[in-house]
């Protein structure tokens, strides 16, 4: 790949390995199937405990989980300001060129994008969740996510509702927003190699047990579905502050043989919980794209999810049942869904799935968004302030401000930490005979400098 | 013998050999520049502390909080405007036998640390993370124990005065490496 096309990408987010979730996961592959390209990726999140400093991933992947500690709910201490030095450092040491950030409620994230906009960088955010414009805590979020995307090259959306509800709640181009739908490891979550029997059918739900995941429906639906279908039994995974309730409603139908409750279920062991099941149910409220039903599909369950947000979009008409988020909607759903089960094949959706959704294309398709980056115009700051200005009458002043205080503060900080003495880091390249690598890569480093 | 010398900024770096009894022994010292503003700097910060504690203790009656409060600044600011003690950090290198670490003040006090060839299993050059930057340390991971051993306890050379030092310990380790097997 020449030179001149190879992006050299720093992915920031407070939400990365060791947490598993949607955000991890997609950082993860999203940057291993950047690599096969031929790009660099960084990645940069905040200490978990005790892993702290530079790490090593899969395929040479580089991790700095700088020691900030994070304050509530994963999410680092919002500095504004303190973050600058050692972004900076990180920027200048691995020669980046475009800044990646993901996921809206990152407070890591925004920093980023922020320092990174002030030394002149190209950046590119990821949105991951849909969010409300009522309630106090989204009015501030939206304020925030308004103010990093007044001035960012470009967007990117996991589902075309998701890119509504990005577009309406900061008020950023439409024309910047590019959707590239989330993807799934169909490697990783194969069917079960021998059919299961359909003389008692299995519901699996996997998910967290909170109030936005739907829990409360799963209350009401599950014993319905259990009276009116003798032969049908529920497996559920997932923990949360709902739990208590689902509990609860066991005891009071006696529902114990018919619902397994497992708890808290890892990663590493969801395929397997999946496939001893014939059908997945999502009760969520709200979901930007749900990467759970993408991967129930590849293992060849048949779907019924509440028709919310992005799922409309996400899997085919013949491998989902959708249904409104009313549990006689639900139940509805599921015996339609029952009906259609002698009719799927389990091998035929994973195979179809392999070919609908893969990392790779997430991969190119993002590339093309970096291409696109890297192509916008080349202002300097001063010529940037007039799109904060818009954000809202004393608002817009308020930003404006932030970021002519953030440019002062980058000068000062080049005066006392010039750039050319923060020492640029030689590529990692994972040969047989590293150290000899290492050493002429080091004294390549030292020539140019 | 003068093998090499070069520096940067406020680090100057020089590697030699001197005759051993049987081979010959690899010096590599990183030295720090005596730098005149440092020196005055000092000066400045000791001259304020103590005009802030004469102030206090004979212009005043008596000794209050406030007082006591500036002279705890008075401390503070001289500490920060003091250069480190340290004149220079070496490694010497005798082939077979051992790694010599040296760290010399300059009050003439020197330490010394040795470490058996046999004890080191490798050389490692670190990237260390802090909250407002990333520097390079050099550092030898020992058999049986859990901690590296920090090769310039003292001083944060550049990572091109750690290379060179790096590459002649990781030949030396794996000279007697190959002798061994």
């Amino acid at each position: 790949m020449d030179e001149r096309r190879r992006h050299r990408i720093l992915m920031v987010s407070d939400f990365f390995y060791p947490n598993f979730g949607g955000v991890e996961n997609h950082i993860y592959y999203l940057s291993q199937c950047l690599l096969k390209l031929g790009h660099k990726v960084v990645v940069m999140t905040h200490a978990y405990g005790k892993r702290s400093g530079i790490r090593y991933m899969t395929g040479g992947l580089k991790v700095y989980y700088v020691p900030w500690r994070p304050f509530i709910m994963q999410n680092t201490l919002p500095t504004f300001y303190l973050t600058l030095p050692i972004i900076r450092n990180i920027i200048v040491r691995e020669r980046i060129t475009v800044v990646h950030g993901h996921q809206a409620f990152s407070t890591l994230c925004h920093e980023a994008l922020m320092h990174a906009r002030t030394m002149g960088y190209k950046v590119v955010f990821t949105d991951h969740s849909l969010y409300g414009f009522a309630d106090v805590g989204s009015i501030h979020m939206n304020k925030v996510l308004q103010f990093t995307l007044a001035d960012v090259d470009q967007a990117i959306c996991v589902s075309h509702t998701s890119k509504e509800n990005t577009v309406l709640r900061s008020g950023i181009l439409p024309e910047k927003v590019f959707v590239i739908p989330n993807a799934v490891d169909t490697a990783m979550f194969t069917p079960a190699p021998n059919r299961l029997s359909c003389d008692e059918i299995v519901i699996v739900v996997i998910s967290r047990l909170v109030y936005r995941k739907g829990a409360d429906l799963l209350v009401e639906v599950i014993p319905e579905v259990c009276r009116l279908f003798s032969n049908v039994r529920f497996i559920v995974g997932g923990d949360g502050p709902k739990r208590v309730r689902l509990e609860e409603m066991r005891e009071k139908y006696s529902l114990q043989d018919r619902v397994d409750m497992l708890g808290a279920v890892p990663h590493a062991q969801v395929r397997s919980v999946l496939i001893s099941g014939h059908i997945f149910l999502n009760s969520s409220l709200t979901e930007a794209f749900c990467i759970a039903i993408l991967e129930a599909a590849s293992c060849g369950l048949l779907t019924v999810s509440t028709r919310v947000g992005g799922v409309p979009e996400v899997l085919p008409d013949d491998m989902i049942v959708l249904a409104e988020p009313a549990p006689g909607d639900m139940v509805w759903a599921i015996r339609k869904a029952i009906s259609m089960l002698p009719s799927i094949d389990p091998h035929v959706m994973h195979l179809r799935m392999k070919s609908l959704y893969s990392w790779h294309d997430v991969a190119k398709r993002t590339e093309i968004v970096y291409d696109h980056a890297l192509q916008s115009s080349e202002k300097n700051l001063l010529q940037h302030l007039p799109r904060y200005l818009k954000c809202g009458t004393w608002a817009g002043k308020l930003f404006c401000l932030v970021m002519i205080v953030n440019f002062l503060l980058l000068h000062l900080l080049e005066l006392w930490q010039p750039v050319e003495s923060i020492e640029e880091v030689p590529d990692m390249l994972l040969v047989q005979h590293q150290d000899e690598e290492i050493e002429h890569d080091f004294s390549e480093a030292r020539k140019k400098s | 013998m003068q093998r090499g010398s070069f520096s940067h900024k406020n680090y100057g770096y020089s590697h030699h050999d001197q005759k051993g009894p049987s081979q010959a022994i690899d010096v590599h010292d990183i030295f720090v520049k005596k730098s005149k503003t440092r020196v005055i700097l000092s000066y400045v910060g000791i001259f304020v502390f103590l005009a802030n504690a004469c102030y206090s203790l004979l212009v005043k009656e008596e000794l209050s909080t406030s007082s006591f409060w500036s002279i705890f600044v008075g401390v503070l600011f001289a500490k920060c405007l003091q250069y480190k003690p340290v004149k220079k950090e070496s490694v010497v290198i005798m082939p077979t036998f051992g790694v010599q670490l040296e760290t010399h003040f300059w009050s003439g006090r020197v330490i010394h640390r040795f470490v058996p060839i046999g004890k080191i299993l490798r050389p490692v050059l670190n990237e260390c993370v802090t909250p407002v930057t990333c520097y390079w340390s050099l550092a030898l991971m020992l058999r049986g124990e859990e901690n590296l051993l920090l090769i310039f306890q003292e001083l944060q050379p550049p990572v091109k005065m750690l290379v060179p030092v790096w590459k002649a310990l990781c030949a030396a380790t794996n000279g007697k490496e190959i002798s061994s097997s």
